[in-house]
């Protein structure tokens, strides 16, 4: 097959031969690991690294993408594809698939399914599925049944380990479903997390009058804000800057992207310190104008405020450039007839300027307010929020949508809830995919590849 | 019907900024307690001596403005009007003030990090005749001081070998800067010159040495006591990582960009879709399994298994910016190497890679700076003092378990903030151009 079949045809064959390419080289590494395992046994400790897996893999995925290549020419178009898709399949989609399981999970913290180390038990002997413990098997494994009917378990020997399944348990015998692989001298409980349907999902709509839909309004008003608050002033200095008259003109467009320059990382943690109630450098300034101490980040309305305020500070800059790039591809012909027809300065600013710049700044805004929208980094790192009633400490005065989840999903005070944080991350996604498809629809961004 | 639309959506904008105005504003300054804590300073009605001041100057600016263009139409005989240099002067009045809103953070912050007291937090009053040094606007620069980042250097034990390599690294950027200096002074705009090509070179063997140096550089070079003697490890760190993530980002994306921009498979704009929309579930939240995945192949508390980790993130956006560039480049030349019997993989590597170069380095810095200010991701990945990034550090300063030590913190954000601000100031233009690339259109 020289040239690709046509249509959806082409298309379904050529995923099905790359993926099955990738597929059978991950097989056959795994394979070549297990080999290498059961060949040359290591202790645990010192096992063979993971990452062998991937060597191996690769070994067998050249020679057969190569003869591949050989046997059906118009796949070596999509082998230009082949890096990037292999890596994100790899660490973005094998992610995203795992993030939805677990969303329907009650994965967390406390079940994460490892085996849980201070449950370990010495195995005395072994007689085909039966264990002898050294003493009382249920209260050694603190299983969750009476009878440690269906507890995940976890048996190690020197080099292996396996998981199984205990049928039941009785004083110090514990009887597993299938006589284990290997003879085993430790045991050990694991926490296993199950599926619960949709009772995360349930748990964020049955508060979403205290939580979700305050986070919600707040986000959507945050993402708008920020791109008002760092739009029209970064407008205005563009504005201001593109007067070819102004004397120093080079040196406030660069001195003034100061903002932009430096890691986020950095400067809103600066920003924090400044807007210290008693003590911030902020307060002092406005001290000097007569204001009272302004309760920047213990109040939460004032939180809000304040994280409008770094929004602006490190917005104004790129909606500066950005003004500058547009304007610099009016020509000047336009401002010649104008001047000529005898428009004013105002005139030519809203007649002519003004409309100019509304083509190339909707996708710019739409896409500022999809940044905003998941603006993690700012909101995360303006530190600890005042609380607001009747919210959990996941959930503050001024959280997002975004730093609600990882909150729930990794703080100790959210209980590292991994799959209520998997289920609002599934609610982030749509949100976004849904902001995007309104982005593409006005842009015609999507037209356009077609 | 469109008008309809139209006066609805004025109106109902009115009706936000009168909420705003009426209602929320007045409900923020009630928020406000009419306390004073100890040593802060405040001048009842201070904002009317301020805005006497900024009139009184405004005033100065028209006398100026009038008295100058008055001269200048006495001598020339002309009759120009003086409202457009005037206007000039408020303009840089304007700009002034904006400065001082962009830099006041960043003055603070340098006035903080020479403070040896180690806290932003001062209860005292500097003793002072300055009003504004009292209320502390301006940092009180009588008693600097370098201790902050002495203890940032200490114990910090700098190889001979090591000590050439930087020496030559920091020759080569002078001698990069002093010609694109000359460059300017010259008006050698062109790219191509000779002159340019030697200041990209040299660039470049920077960019090398530089390398060079954070590979070699080790752990056991940091012998100071205390975490904070190992900043400079942690930069190192970071830009060992922020590199290798910016390259792996040009590998992954190039040949991709080229397939979607130049073949015509079947599937392609699915393909894209897919590119597209996998970009908008939030990565980081994906961190369980990422962390379950490079845990599994071994790779915890390891640069690499970090780099992988990021690795998932910059493909979509950087295949599609690529993709965009290529499209803007006449399909000619590579037409003509086709027909004279190249492949088209030579005609990708010989014809075009070259031509991407500026577009190359922007994936790579944007790469680059994003990994640089990272930290939730790296703080899941890799334990243990010897291998935390800046991102990190930092954070250790400020939410400390003890208190907060913002002068070691002001210190390290001032080093930290260099190797970024440099890159970005250097490659401005790249920045700017990749960034409205995509946006103006015409």
């Amino acid at each position: 097959m020289y040239r690709s079949p046509p249509g959806a045809r082409g298309f379904f064959i050529a995923i099905g031969l790359l993926g099955g390419a990738l597929l059978a080289a991950t097989l056959a590494g795994l394979l070549a690991f297990w080999a290498l395992q059961a060949a040359f046994p290591r202790p645990l400790e010192e096992g063979y690294p993971g990452y062998l897996i991937l060597l191996f893999a690769v070994v067998v995925l050249i020679p057969l993408l190569v003869w591949l290549g050989r046997r059906v020419p118009f796949l070596t178009d999509w082998y230009y594809l082949l890096p990037a898709i292999t890596f994100l399949l790899a660490f973005t989609v094998f992610p995203i698939i795992l993030t939805t399981y677990y969303a329907f999970t009650d994965y967390s913290g406390l079940r994460n399914g490892k085996p849980d180390r201070s449950t370990e038990t010495e195995i005395v002997r072994v007689e085909g599925q039966r264990l002898f413990l050294a003493g009382n098997a249920h209260d050694l494994l603190r299983c969750d049944q009476p009878d440690c009917a269906g507890q995940a378990l976890e048996i190690t020997s020197r080099t292996q380990r396996a998981r199984v399944s205990a049928a039941q348990a009785q004083d110090n015998i514990i009887t597993l479903t299938a006589p284990p692989p290997f003879t085993p001298s430790l045991v050990y409980k694991i926490n296993d997390y199950r599926l619960v349907g949709f009772r995360n999902f349930m748990e964020i709509f049955s508060r979403a009058g205290t939580v979700l839909l305050p986070i919600l309004v707040w986000n959507i008003v945050f993402a708008a804000g920020a791109v008002f608050v760092g739009a029209i002033p970064g407008l205005i200095l563009g504005l201001l800057l593109n007067n070819k008259n102004l004397a120093l003109r080079g040196f406030y467009r660069t001195a003034l992207i100061i903002s932009w320059a430096i890691p986020v990382v950095i400067s809103v943690q600066i920003f924090t310190a400044m807007l210290n109630v008693q003590f911030g450098p902020i307060n002092r300034l406005l001290g000097l104008l007569g204001a009272y101490p302004i309760p920047w980040l213990t109040d939460p309305e004032w939180f809000k405020v304040s994280a409008l305020l770094i929004s602006l500070w490190l917005g104004f800059p790129y909606w500066m450039t950005a003004t500058l790039g547009a304007l610099s591809t009016i020509p000047d012909d336009v401002y010649e007839a104008a001047r000529i027809d005898g428009a004013s300065g105002w005139q030519t600013l809203t007649g002519i300027t003004l409309p100019l710049l509304r083509q190339p700044f909707i996708p710019l805004l739409l896409g500022s307010f999809a940044y905003n929208f998941n603006n993690f980094g700012l909101i995360y790192l303006m530190g600890p929020q005042p609380g607001v009633e009747g919210r959990p400490s996941t959930a503050q005065a001024a959280d997002i949508l975004i730093t609600w989840a990882y909150k729930t999903a990794f703080q100790a005070d959210g209980g590292q809830a991994y799959g209520l944080g998997g289920a609002i991350s599934i609610l982030i996604f749509f949100l976004t995919v849904a902001i995007s498809l309104i982005n593409f629809r006005f842009t015609g961004a999507l037209r356009e590849v077609r | 019907m469109h008008i309809i639309w139209r006066y609805a959506g004025w109106a109902l904008f009115g009706l936000a900024v009168a909420w705003l105005l009426l209602i929320y504003f007045p409900s923020l300054l009630a928020r406000i307690q009419p306390n004073i804590p100890p040593g802060f300073v405040r001048i009842e009605n201070g904002w009317v001596y301020a805005l006497a001041g900024l009139l009184v100057i405004i005033g100065f600016i028209l006398i100026y403005t009038w008295l100058v263009t008055y001269l200048s139409n006495h001598r020339s005989g002309r009759k120009r009007s003086f409202w457009p240099l005037f206007g000039q002067g408020l303009t840089h009045l304007f700009l002034l003030l904006v400065l001082l809103f962009a830099y006041y953070p960043i003055l603070q912050i340098l006035a903080a990090s020479f403070d040896p007291r180690n806290t932003l937090y001062r209860i005292l009053p500097p003793a002072s005749d300055n009003l504004l040094v009292r209320a502390r606007v301006i940092p009180d620069f009588s008693q600097l001081s370098w201790e902050n980042y002495a203890k940032l250097f200490d114990g910090f034990v700098l190889y001979p070998y090591q000590g050439i390599l930087l020496l030559m690294a920091g020759l080569c950027l002078l001698f990069a800067l002093g010609l694109a200096a000359y460059r300017r002074l010259v008006g050698d705009g062109d790219v191509d010159s000779p002159w340019a090509r030697l200041q990209g070179r040299s660039l470049a063997l920077f960019a090398l040495l530089g390398f060079a140096l954070v590979v070699f550089l080790s752990p056991s070079q940091f012998t100071g006591q205390g975490t904070e003697a190992k900043f400079m490890l942690w930069v190192r760190n970071t830009l060992f990582v922020s590199g290798i993530t910016g390259i792996l980002a040009v590998l992954l994306t190039a040949t991709a960009g080229y397939a979607f921009a130049r073949f015509n498979f079947p599937g392609r704009y699915p393909m894209l879709l897919v590119f597209i929309f996998i970009q908008m579930f939030p990565g980081f939240l994906g961190l369980v399994a990422t962390y379950v995945l490079i845990s599994n192949l071994g790779l915890l508390n390891t640069f690499t298994g970090l780099v992988l980790a990021y690795s998932g993130g910059i493909i979509s956006f950087g295949t599609w910016v690529y993709k965009g560039f290529l499209e803007s480049i006449s399909k000619s030349l590579e037409e003509a190497a086709l027909i004279d019997g190249a492949s088209k993989w030579q005609a990708f590597t010989l014809v075009l890679l070259p031509l991407s170069t500026p577009m190359f380095v922007f994936i790579f810095l944007l790469q680059f700076v994003g990994t640089y200010s990272e930290f939730i991701v790296a703080n899941l990945f890799l334990t243990g003092v010897d291998s935390w990034t800046v991102g990190m550090g930092l954070r250790n300063f400020t939410t400390g378990q003890f208190s907060t030590r913002w002068g070691l913190f002001a210190a390290a954000s001032v080093l930290g903030s260099l190797p970024i601000l440099l890159t970005f100031y250097g490659f401005q233009r790249y920045f700017v151009s990749g960034y409205t690339a995509g946006s103006v259109k015409e």
